[in-house]
């Protein structure tokens, strides 16, 4: 039968609209299940419902889809008693209303596709439909309307409810009812919408480029200020005053529009995370009947808006984890009664957003990973052989259950058995650019965590330095910031902390975490931040703060994507890049302290390749490494640090090496210390020129790409009486 | 209107990007107008004592060696991550992934490549690299005889160059291998 165009496109967004309803629909009957709701909100509940019910009836006889009304209304039916007499929805009204509500959609989303003259007679599902409910009268008796409260005298109660209830839904319905031209849009592609916001991000770095101009504008009326040519410049430098405010207001418009038009595109490109997490209810609830467990769902962190792409494939993983840990985790309700914890299971799905990362965290209070039960059911799978399993470590074989293949089912259900899931959330994760851990305790529970990059939009991040790295922090992570003061620090032989509200944090110093230098206590008036993850708090301390950004953080190529400490890179007004440190590893205990007996090595050079080139060969030779990039930097470095021996360039600006052996030469402390030249001047008089400015060793850059670096620092040292 | 003149270091920075746009650009229409030849196109430089190559089909860019953020606890072979056409990219020691020791002056210049699985990247290299030609024949049968991502491939007259496969080289790395040669 032809179908009229326009009619098929009504239906289509019939089928849309009636999604929605019906989830909300879905969430009102898990509500109505519960108990303990007062009876205003069991009231609210019933008259909601049966607007939205018939709402659906409604638009489906609108648009002539008789069998959908026809469900509609008799799911109205079943509704009606209890509307009359609110109370708890009993289980199997709930189930009935439920299976209607997946009836519905079933059929509205065959007429949005073009198939409703192939379905087939509505009546017998709706006979089923009728048959399995409860008798209308039984549910109006089951449980004895609510007392009404004491009335005053002369104050008939119902009728005002009623009045009440009436002019509420009234008002509810008043609201759906706004014409649609408020709401009408385009469509327009993931790849225009993305486009666009590549041009957002790039007008927020025109936006601080602007700001840098202005910066520079007012150094250059300083520089005219000083030349001691006030009289003569007098109307250059008011011009480019002027031109400076003027520069500023425009600067401060641009952000503004930049902020609008980021919002906007939020708006339009993102959606709550609870469209997809409220659809879990109904599967958690369902699920846990069909295996005879109880588990209840709760949600933190539902209220964030993602990009919808990113919840689209999210949504897969997350369905498997929550099914994995009702299947898998909870424990039957006599036995969680028997271990001493409630008879109904909890789930938790926690979502956090910091800077450019998403948490999410899936985790159940039941039985926790049997660890002997995953080794051997992993060899007797094939997963791992016993030889190899036999050399790992907890973590090792917790993670064997990401392994393709794996599954502690041994019969084939429909919930799981098939070896296919935890393996395919991973590989999904990893197609995000993700990455998913799971810690589990015997008898307490299970926590799948995945992080996540998202890429949409700026954040707020503190910019701070540690000595010439700056470093970006997800504000969201950073609480406070003080300078640190020896009445509030404890310093004991390997460890410092800050008193900070009655409680003692780590103090973690960011040069040495990052391996920039070696660890020591912080000085008095060093900035120190309180910062924030997953609920432990460290104190940070840094060499200064440089202030805040907004700035939009991109993610890490492949090949620094895995260094733990890094979460992303955002453009700096020059067009550099800062690179953002992932607050939840700076909360984690480092194992910097066991190195301490590693030789150490400073590489001073200017030149950031050989920095990176001695820095690998010395590394692979067994050194710690720390870089300088000029003659400045090293002295600063050896005021404060140790080192077993020194590889210094010979030509570098401001400072040569042989400036700085001389600076060395000088220090009784730096007077023995092993120094090798290294320069791109092979000839004999360079050679003696190095040596006789007190150098120990002098290789060409030849000799280095010879491979000769690692035993003419080997030998050195040992002449010098080293640890060579 | 007044107008500040450009500092001689902004006047030279920007001859020498100019100057490598120039450059990349010409390198990169030679070798799509010469496919027909039985000639392979090359971009070729010096690595320590030794003569590499490129795939010029593979070179994107030619960028002067700054503004570069060292990245703290990342790979010895890794110089640092780099803004490129508005994406971040890493900066690469090629003489460490080749587990050369070094280079015979400091690197000044970046190579962006495409690393043959449509991710891009930067390689240090001491100078802009040479256009120059091996035959095709000579490539194909160092191809089928190199196990590694460096092929040795003899010039017309008789000079050994050592071609980079950057698909096997960095799928090789993506595996474990440390040392590419």
């Amino acid at each position: 039968m032809p179908v009229d165009p326009m009619l098929q496109g009504l239906v289509a967004g019939f089928a849309v609209e009636a999604q929605e309803v019906i989830q909300k629909v879905t969430m009102d009957l898990l509500e109505l299940e519960r108990e303990g709701l007062e009876p205003a909100a069991l009231t609210r509940l019933y008259v909601r419902l049966g607007r939205h019910l018939h709402t659906l009836k409604g638009s489906a006889a609108s648009l002539g889809l008789q069998d959908l009304g026809d469900i509609a209304h008799k799911l109205e039916d079943a509704l009606a008693p209890l509307k009359a007499n609110p109370q708890k929805m009993p289980r199997p009204v709930v189930d009935v209303l439920l299976h209607g509500l997946d009836l519905f959609m079933l059929r509205a989303q065959a007429h949005a596709d073009g198939r409703g003259d192939a379905l087939p007679d509505p009546a017998a599902a709706l006979a089923q439909l009728v048959a399995d409910g409860p008798a209308p009268e039984s549910v109006a008796t089951r449980v004895p309307p609510p007392q009404a409260p004491a009335a005053t005298a002369g104050h008939v109660p119902e009728p005002v409810e009623e009045a009440t209830l009436a002019s509420e839904a009234a008002a509810l319905l008043a609201q759906e009812s706004l014409p649609e031209s408020a709401d009408a849009g385009w469509r327009v592609s993931v790849r225009q919408v993305t486009a666009l916001m590549r041009e957002v991000e790039r007008l927020r770095e025109v936006r601080l480029r602007v700001e840098e101009r202005g910066r520079e504008l007012e150094r250059v009326v300083g520089v005219l200020a000083k030349q001691g040519l006030l009289a003569e410049t007098a109307e250059a430098r008011t011009l480019l005053a002027g031109t400076g405010r003027l520069l500023r207001t425009d600067g401060e418009e641009t952000s503004d529009i930049v902020d609008a038009l980021e919002e906007g595109l939020k708006a339009i490109t993102t959606r709550p995370v609870r469209t997809i997490l409220d659809p879990l209810q109904r599967m958690v609830r369902d699920l846990s009947r069909q295996l005879g467990k109880e588990a209840r769902l709760s949600v933190v962190g539902s209220e964030l808006s993602l990009d919808r792409r990113l919840l689209e494939k999210l949504q897969g993983a997350l369905v498997h984890l929550l099914r994995n840990a009702v299947d898998h985790g909870l424990e039957m309700p006599s036995e969680r009664e028997r271990a001493g914890k409630h008879h109904e299971g909890a789930l938790t799905l926690r979502v956090e957003q910091q800077g450019n990362l998403l948490f999410l965290e899936c985790s159940d209070d039941g039985a926790g990973i049997d660890l002997a039960r995953v080794r051997k059911v992993a060899e007797s799978r094939g997963v791992v052989t016993s030889d190899e399993v036999s050399r790992f470590n907890e973590n090792q074989i917790r993670d064997l259950i990401f392994r393709p293949g794996f599954s502690t089912r041994t019969d084939v259900t429909d919930t799981s058995g098939r070896g296919v899931g935890l393996d395919a959330v991973r590989a999904s994760v990893e197609a995000m650019q993700g990455r998913i851990e799971v810690n589990s305790t015997p008898g307490q529970g299970t926590r799948f965590v995945m992080t996540l990059p998202v890429d949409l939009g700026s954040s707020p991040v503190l910019v701070v330095r540690a000595l010439e790295q700056l470093v970006g922090l997800p504000m969201l992570a950073v609480e406070a910031t003080q300078l640190a003061r020896a009445d509030s620090l404890r310093i004991g032989k390997r460890k410092a902390h800050l008193e900070y509200q009655g409680q003692l944090l780590p103090v973690v110093d960011v040069g040495a975490r990052l391996g920039l230098r070696a660890l020591a206590p912080p000085a008095e008036g060093q900035p120190l931040l309180i910062v924030q993850s997953g609920g432990k708090r460290v104190a940070l301390g840094v060499d200064a703060v440089v202030g805040d950004r907004d700035l939009v953080i991109r993610p890490l190529p492949s090949e620094v994507r895995d260094v733990p400490a890094w979460q992303g890179a955002a453009t700096l007004s020059r067009g550099e890049l800062l690179l953002i440190c992932r607050p939840d590893w700076l909360v984690t205990e480092s194992g910097q302290l066991t190195v301490a007996a590693q030789r150490r090595a400073l590489v001073v050079d200017d030149s950031l390749t050989a920095r990176a080139l001695h820095r690998a060969m010395l590394e692979a030779g067994g050194f710690s490494v720390h870089l300088a990039a000029s003659g400045a930097r090293a002295l600063e470095r050896l005021a404060t640090d140790t080192y077993d021996v020194v590889i210094c360039d010979l030509d570098m600006e401001e400072m040569d090496g042989t400036q700085l052996i001389a600076r060395l030469r000088a220090k009784p402390e730096t007077a023995t210390l092993p120094v090798i030249l290294v320069s791109a001047h092979d000839s004999a008089p360079a050679r003696e020129r190095g040596l006789a400015a007190g150098a120990d060793g002098y290789l060409s850059k030849r000799e280095c790409a010879a491979g000769r670096l690692l035993a003419e620092v080997l030998d050195v040292m040992s002449r010098r009486g080293g640890r060579a | 209107m007044k107008i500040l003149p450009r500092t001689m270091e902004e006047a030279q920075e920007q001859e020498a990007a100019e100057l490598l746009e120039r450059r990349a650009s010409r390198l990169r229409e030679q070798g799509e107008t010469t496919v027909e030849e039985a000639v392979h196109w090359i971009a070729e430089f010096p690595l320590g004592e030794e003569r590499y190559a490129l795939s010029l089909e593979m070179l994107r860019a030619a960028l002067p060696l700054k503004m570069v953020t060292p990245v703290p606890l990342s790979a010895p072979h890794v110089v640092g991550v780099l803004r490129f056409q508005g994406q971040v990219v890493s900066a690469l020691s090629l003489a460490s992934m080749l587990g050369g020791h070094g280079w015979r002056q400091d690197p000044a210049v970046l190579l962006v490549v495409d690393r043959g699985d449509g991710e891009l990247c930067a390689l240090d290299c001491e100078a802009i690299p040479r256009p120059t030609t091996l035959p095709m024949s000579a490539v194909e049968t160092a191809r089928t005889r190199a196990e590694g991502p460096v092929m040795e491939v003899f010039t017309q007259d008789r000079q050994l160059i050592h071609l980079i496969d950057l698909k096997r080289l960095f799928a090789m790395r993506a595996t474990g291998g440390r040392n590419a040669r």
